[in-house]
């Protein structure tokens, strides 16, 4: 599903740098008055995509590669790009929802969708690697070094 | 965003999106009212995010707050928050409601979680029992943490683990969901608890 890196994508996605990804826990864009539910999802209710869970890690795909996408970038929705904007930055599936508003069934439907149609990564949680007794030991030592 | 970038990375950012943590999470469950949120915001480094707001009306009449609270609203979906351990690793918190009508939320909640922290008030010790079911089924590693509010328990430890008659091997313990150690300390317990299940090889 990964493409190689972009080499040219520093040229088209200058939000990448930290400058502008300047701590912001204010709602980005809250969709939530928009159209019900249903409709978002086109009236799916069960998630397409099981590998997508609440902490999954989620990042936009290199410009380059999102115009190559199935879909292109100027037939997405509002919701759609709301959702692209804010993965340049990796950031959890639940995140997004808190931050966009949308309910996170939708949430889920919608990246998933976007997974499919190649502008998004989901990085599929490694079960394996956070349920790990090295991880395990380095939370616990993460947070021992708390004060 | 809690993300940090590697300080040897090039100022003009020529790799791609970076690289993702590894995302590990920990439950915390509880009823309404009981300190989840508080519990979640004294150790989490961004405000804690909700997916749905408020109590609706039609929940109000059903979910009392305890009476000693002066709450007027509270979570129904759930609120989480996250720590950064390092660049590769991230600890997500998730508060989720305790009630048994929203357990369909529970199996979401759980999937891949490393154990879960109960948080109960001494005081109304029945609205945990469903969480406690539901851990000790999925066979998730738990504790049990026991808000004090103001520093006071309404019942001594002993007395909630019987009333809870949970395993010994289930810890009970007495903490603060206002201070952040004492919340570290408690997840501290779940991750321990999740470290003996991970050496043990399952």
């Amino acid at each position: 599903m990964s493409l190689p890196p972009d080499p040219e994508s520093f040229r088209v996605r200058p939000f990448l740098d930290s400058q502008t990804a300047a701590p912001n826990l204010e709602p980005v864009e809250d969709l939530s008055p928009g159209l019900r539910p249903f409709v978002l999802t086109a009236g799916r209710v069960n998630g397409v995509d099981p590998d997508i869970d609440l902490e999954t890690q989620v990042t936009a795909r290199a410009l380059e590669a999102r115009r190559l996408a199935e879909v292109p970038i100027g037939g997405l929705t509002r919701e759609h790009r709301a959702i692209v904007d804010l993965c340049a930055e990796p950031v959890s599936v639940a995140e997004i929802s808190a931050k966009l508003g949308l309910h996170l069934g939708v949430t889920k439907i919608l990246v998933g969708d976007l997974r499919a149609a190649g502008h998004l990564d989901v990085h599929t949680n490694d079960v394996d690697a956070s349920h790990d007794p090295e991880t395990i030991l380095r939370v616990i030592n993460g947070l021992r070094a708390f004060t | 965003m809690d993300f940090v970038r590697s300080p040897d990375s090039a100022p003009t950012a020529t790799a791609p999106a970076p690289k993702p943590p590894i995302p590990v999470k920990i439950v915390v469950a509880g009823g309404f009212g009981v300190g989840k949120t508080t519990a979640v915001g004294a150790i989490s480094e961004i405000i804690p995010l909700t997916t749905e707001a408020e109590m609706t009306e039609a929940a109000a009449g059903i979910d009392v707050p305890g009476s000693t609270t002066d709450k007027t609203t509270t979570t129904v979906a759930m609120d989480f928050g996250c720590v950064t351990i390092d660049q590769s690793l991230k600890l997500y918190l998730f508060g989720a409601p305790g009630q048994a009508r929203f357990g369909f939320m529970w199996d979401d909640l759980a999937k891949g979680a490393l154990g879960a922290l109960v948080v109960v008030d001494s005081a109304r010790l029945d609205d945990c029992y469903a969480a406690v079911d539901y851990f000790e089924r999925a066979d998730l590693p738990f504790a049990i943490g026991v808000n004090a509010f103001d520093g006071r328990l309404a019942h001594e430890i002993d007395e909630v683990r019987w009333a809870l008659a949970v395993r010994e091997s289930v810890p009970v313990f007495a903490f603060d969901a206002r201070h952040r150690l004492s919340v570290r300390d408690a997840i501290l317990i779940v991750l321990n608890l999740a470290l003996e299940r991970a050496t043990r090889g399952r």
